[in-house]
């Protein structure tokens, strides 16, 4: 039987289609594998945090790990960190797992933990001031965060960056990669590399003039926000020193530092003995 | 409809702001983007003369609206609000204190940068096509195309990720802290408006005004009522033509 051209392309597309098939099977059986080997006691009240490995300089090159960490510590729930290149279900990490329930994305796990532990940091706010905490947490969240990454993933050699040597070079380029692709198309990826800078400069300045000479954003007392401005604002501070926002702060918003020190003093007195070496 | 429309001719003698906006026409809203709706009320509040343009011609990064004054092009809806502030002398924050232009800024991003996608979420995604409320039809292949595209944006963004569910909860979270913060006042920061209501009406209106059939315009009449009242002042205040200008027979302002 003579095969025909287009014989030959159908087998050829039949044959990559099975190969991809048994690729997938054989990484999704993986990936059961090895969930099935993390330490977790679901009996157990703890809550297990996965997130990436410590650095040398900050607890986590990610925001999001701190500011998770950094509310289980205030929150005084008792937490497990489970240090691995494990991403959740939508494909993202730090995520959380209690009692058997997985819960990814940083923000949906607070609010589960807080009904799990009849926690509400925000209490002592008023309704005015909760509205406000949203504001400042999604704008340090969802505007600063791709300002930051733009300039550590696009702008600057990633590789100044603190990140532990677990994560090989190739990944934290190829992530950066992505990384380009995703702001672009969140939009701040569009904007040149001085209007990223003037954005990240308003952003400091909302955070700046509204903390003033308080301890925390809204007094006394610390709440998720404070939680997630001091996550994003740790990778300045301590962890990209060498930047050009650091600097920035350093003469221009110095409460911002004091704000940072303050979280780290108050709430991870730790901070040294748990870096990587 | 092309992408990459024909450009207009432009006087850059005179000092008229030419206001290009992408041609979305909706049946209840000015233009179904937040963004065009968000710096037109911007320029009616600052008085600054303005001829409004519907072309297909997208900005130079890509985004709808743009401006151009004085043979100077300039992109993104903020960056525009900020040129036009210096050139016209206008500073619709100056009664804010120090610590209400900061909260300014946060609701400006948080409204901007995550109840955008909650919009944009629920229109591309989980909103039946016909209910969008273009005044004009959509070619389905050009729908389908864009549709794409946008899920690829908001996954890369994050709220893509989250089920139907989880995006009607942020967005709920969102319209509350709108609703707790504006309480019982005209305008967010009191009785006189200021620029972050420009972009929260944009956003609102669209909700309020466009996607009438929606949970979250059902959510806003049943628990923000004074969501619904605040579109309607700004609305009434700053676009006392609306619906002329649904109708295409006020196209153009000039001032």
């Amino acid at each position: 039987m003579r095969l025909t051209f287009g014989d030959t392309r159908l087998l050829a597309l039949a044959a990559g289609a099975i190969a991809v098939g048994v690729v997938l099977f054989l990484n999704a059986s993986r990936k059961q594998r090895k969930r099935k080997k993390l330490p977790y006691k679901d009996e157990s009240d703890t809550v297990y945090v996965v997130q990436i490995p410590r650095g040398k300089k900050v607890p986590s090159p990610s925001p999001f790990p701190i500011k998770l960490e950094t509310y289980l510590r205030i929150a005084k729930i008792p937490y497990e960190n489970v240090f691995a290149r494990k991403f959740s279900s939508k494909g993202k990490i730090p995520w959380i797992r209690h009692r058997g329930k997985d819960v990814p994305d940083s923000q949906f796990a607070i609010e589960y933990l807080n009904e799990q532990f009849n926690v509400d940091l925000e209490a002592h706010l008023t309704k005015e001031e909760r509205a406000m905490s949203r504001a400042f947490l999604k704008m340090v969240e969802e505007n600063l965060y791709w300002a930051l990454a733009c300039y550590r993933f696009i702008h600057d050699d990633v590789r100044k960056a603190d990140y532990p040597s677990v994560i090989p070079t190739w990944a934290l380029l190829l992530f950066g990669r992505r990384i380009k692709k995703y702001a672009w198309g969140q939009g701040m990826g569009r904007h040149s590399v001085e209007e990223i800078f003037h954005i990240t400069k308003l952003d400091f300045e909302a955070i700046s003039d509204y903390l003033g000479d308080k301890k925390f954003l809204f007094g006394d007392k610390p709440c998720v926000a404070d939680c997630a401005v001091f996550g994003m604002l740790v990778q300045v501070v301590f962890n990209q020193t060498y930047s050009p926002h650091n600097a920035l702060i350093k003469s221009e918003f110095p409460n911002l530092e004091r704000f940072c020190w303050t979280m780290r003093n108050a709430f991870w007195p730790d901070w040294d003995q748990i870096l990587a070496a | 409809m092309g992408l990459r429309g024909s450009k207009p001719t432009f006087d850059d003698s005179s000092n008229v702001v030419y206001f290009i906006q992408i041609p979305l026409r909706g049946l209840r809203v000015p233009n179904l983007s937040p963004f065009p709706l968000k710096l037109e009320t911007y320029l009616r509040m600052a008085k600054i003369p303005h001829e409004s343009i519907m072309i297909s011609t997208l900005s130079s990064k890509g985004k709808t609206p743009w401006i151009r004054h004085r043979g100077k092009d300039v992109a993104d809806s903020q960056f525009c609000i900020e040129y036009l502030n210096k050139q016209f002398g206008v500073n619709l924050n100056e009664h804010l204190t120090k610590e209400q232009q900061a909260v300014s800024r946060a609701i400006l991003k948080m409204v901007e940068e995550n109840l955008y996608w909650v919009l944009v979420c629920y229109r591309w995604f989980f909103c039946d096509p016909k209910d969008l409320g273009l005044a004009q039809s959509f070619p389905w292949l050009i729908y389908a195309f864009i549709r794409r595209r946008v899920r690829g944006f908001a996954n890369g963004q994050g709220m893509g990720r989250h089920s139907p569910e989880e995006i009607f909860q942020i967005g709920k979270l969102d319209f509350k802290a709108l609703s707790d913060y504006l309480g019982e006042k005209k305008f967010l920061f009191g009785d006189q408006p200021s620029e972050t209501d420009c972009s929260a009406f944009g956003m609102l209106a669209q909700f309020v005004f466009s996607n009438i059939e929606s949970p979250h315009c059902a959510l806003i009449k049943k628990e923000f009522p004074n969501l619904e009242r605040y579109c309607h002042t700004m609305r009434n205040t700053f676009w006392p033509d609306w619906d002329q200008v649904l109708k295409g027979d006020a196209s153009s302002t000039k001032l």
